[in-house]
């Protein structure tokens, strides 16, 4: 829902409902509904997983969704669902508030992450306690309304998530934009920060559903490519929004547009597909702003069911 | 605008008086029928889950917002809150309402509040809000019922956990015959009601409302006819979640 460009929310559908008749690629996992019973093999004995509880040794599902069996855990995944972070995901968010030696960070999950002060590279980069005045220069470092990526550091039971950008790679995100998917379409994978060679674009896959996407920022990766070490007074610099060409934008707004396209479609979000829908978009010979038309997403539909049942065809 | 525009009340329709007429309903229902229902998932974009409900004349709207962090003043809470809130619309009624809430209103809110907090698992969001909003587009009977068994709905949409899906019906009482799911009309000439929340998978009751002067008998009875109201919805509610995730 929320597609509105073409006006025609319904053609829309009418392509969803294409992908829903190819061949999924969840074979043999059930839908359940709140409060259905889930089967158990008595003899084998069972772990309870997310989306289910148990009353009497009896499994029941909690949330709408598919089960999904891994040995004796069981567990229901729901289909949409706001951000549950784990450790070491790479986020992408909004600074919310600069709070006393903490900065509120907005992940679009169940509650705000906090950034301490003590998670975050100084500015000159030498490793010190932070003092007073530490805390209160912090807003040199991340304003309110900023857009920062950040690692998830720590999680506590009671939902608390605390971040960390201790790594020139991690930092304040300017001269992009930010295209916000549901986080149940990103995959967790070895690498969230990409570079589109072919392109010149740079890319954030947010485990949140936070996708960033800007053109290459040559003088940025120069600073990454050290190690994190030295040169760190370029983050001390306040933003200066780098100066692109249009052709540059024109580029990381083709990206950006896949990432929205794929959302549409609700398929998984990882830099394979996004460079696969760009490739198809560049082969039909389209611009950025025809990739959110009707007939690119009807054609990308057909593809995917293409590939599904290739897919499905090698599996017999 | 200016103040000395007076507003001209609608002119109210008489109510029918015999709202049984040979044995059936002015609708052309039986006593133990629901008026014809439809439930569709998914329809405020912007909400984490959200359900329209239309049982005849009676039309709602659910939105369900968050989890989002808790407002500061909530405090620590290990269970998360769920915040409940119904609005009439002014033009849901035969008479247009004054602006802000109503005691009505707030009644409702809280009612519903009940109902579906006993099914949700709070322990899964803690510190953190969950807002239920509910919009009450046309009042044609039985609203808190219908807003009950759209927000259990809603939340299962939004992939909230609870342990069951919580569905709710009315049960009125006109001249000693009992009529589940009561219209306006027909809750207007009743002596006796109940309304009756429950999870009908665990078989347990969330909310029991019950109105006028009952026999021990009498409610018994009502209340299993509520109970079969119960499944009746809940055998709906699952079709409606089953279809939404994967059409037919």
């Amino acid at each position: 829902m929320g597609f509105r460009s073409d006006g025609s929310v319904l053609a829309v559908e009418s392509c969803r409902a294409v992908l829903a008749e190819a061949p999924s690629p969840f074979q043999d996992s059930g839908f359940v509904c709140v409060g259905d019973r889930i089967e158990t093999d008595v003899s084998e004995g069972f772990l309870r997983g997310h989306g289910t509880y148990v009353i009497d040794g009896v499994l029941y599902a909690s949330v709408c969704g598919l089960k999904e069996r891994v040995n004796k855990l069981i567990s229901v995944r729901p289909l949409k669902q706001r951000y549950a972070a784990e450790i070491g995901d790479v986020v992408v968010g909004r600074v919310t508030e600069v709070a006393g030696k903490r900065w509120r960070v907005d992940l679009k999950s169940r509650q705000d992450a906090a950034l301490m002060l003590s998670a975050v590279n100084l500015p000159g980069g030498i490793q010190r306690r932070r003092t007073m005045e530490d805390e209160l220069n912090m807003r040199l470092v991340f304003e309110e309304g900023d857009l920062i990526s950040a690692e998830v550091q720590s999680l506590h039971a009671d939902g608390q998530i605390n971040l960390q950008t201790r790594s020139s790679k991690y930092g304040r995100l300017v001269g992009g934009q930010l295209v916000e998917v549901p986080a149940t379409l990103i995959k967790r994978q070895k690498f969230h920060f990409h570079h589109l060679e072919d392109l010149g674009v740079d890319m954030i896959v947010g485990c949140n559903g936070g996708v960033w996407v800007g053109p290459h920022d040559a003088h940025k990766s120069a600073d990454t490519q050290d190690g994190g070490h030295g040169r760190e007074e370029a983050v001390l610099v306040m933003p200066t929004m780098p100066s692109f060409t249009p052709q540059q934008r024109g580029k990381a707004a083709r990206v950006a547009n896949a990432v929205r396209v794929l959302a549409i479609l609700y398929l998984p979000v990882h830099s394979a597909s996004i460079q696969d829908t760009c490739q198809a978009a560049m082969q039909l010979d389209l611009g950025a702003a025809d990739m959110l038309k009707l007939p690119f997403i009807q054609h990308l539909a057909e593809q995917e069911v293409q590939r599904r049942q290739q897919d499905e065809m090698q599996a017999d | 605008m200016p103040k000395d525009v007076v507003s001209v009340p609608l002119p109210r329709k008489p109510r029918p008086t015999n709202v049984i007429v040979n044995g059936t309903r002015l609708d052309g229902r039986g006593p133990e029928e629901f008026r014809p229902i439809f439930l569709s998932t998914g329809v405020i974009p912007q909400a984490s889950g959200s359900v329209y409900a239309e049982l005849d004349k009676t039309k709602l709207m659910v939105g369900i917002y968050g989890p989002r962090p808790s407002d500061r003043w909530h405090g620590f809470s290990e269970e998360g809150h769920l915040d409940c809130d119904v609005k009439m619309a002014p033009f849901s009624g035969g008479q247009r309402t004054k602006w802000g809430q109503s005691p009505e209103e707030r009644e409702m809110a809280g009612l519903l509040g009940v109902a579906v907090e006993a099914g949700v698992q709070r322990s899964a969001f803690p510190k953190a809000t969950v807002d239920v909003q509910c919009l009450v587009l046309e009042a044609g009977g039985g609203e808190l019922a219908v807003a009950v068994a759209a927000a259990s709905l809603a939340l299962a949409d939004a992939a909230i956990p609870m342990r069951d899906l919580i569905t709710s019906c009315t049960v009125s009482r006109v001249d000693n015959q009992l009529l589940l799911d009561a219209t306006s009309d027909e809750a207007f000439q009743e002596d006796g009601s109940v309304l009756l929340a429950m999870m009908p998978s665990l078989n347990q009751v969330t909310q029991l409302l019950v109105k006028g002067a009952w026999s021990g008998g009498e409610l018994d009875e009502a209340i299993q006819l509520g109970m079969t109201g119960c499944a009746e919805m809940d055998g709906i509610c699952r079709q409606v979640l089953q279809e939404a995730i994967a059409p037919p």
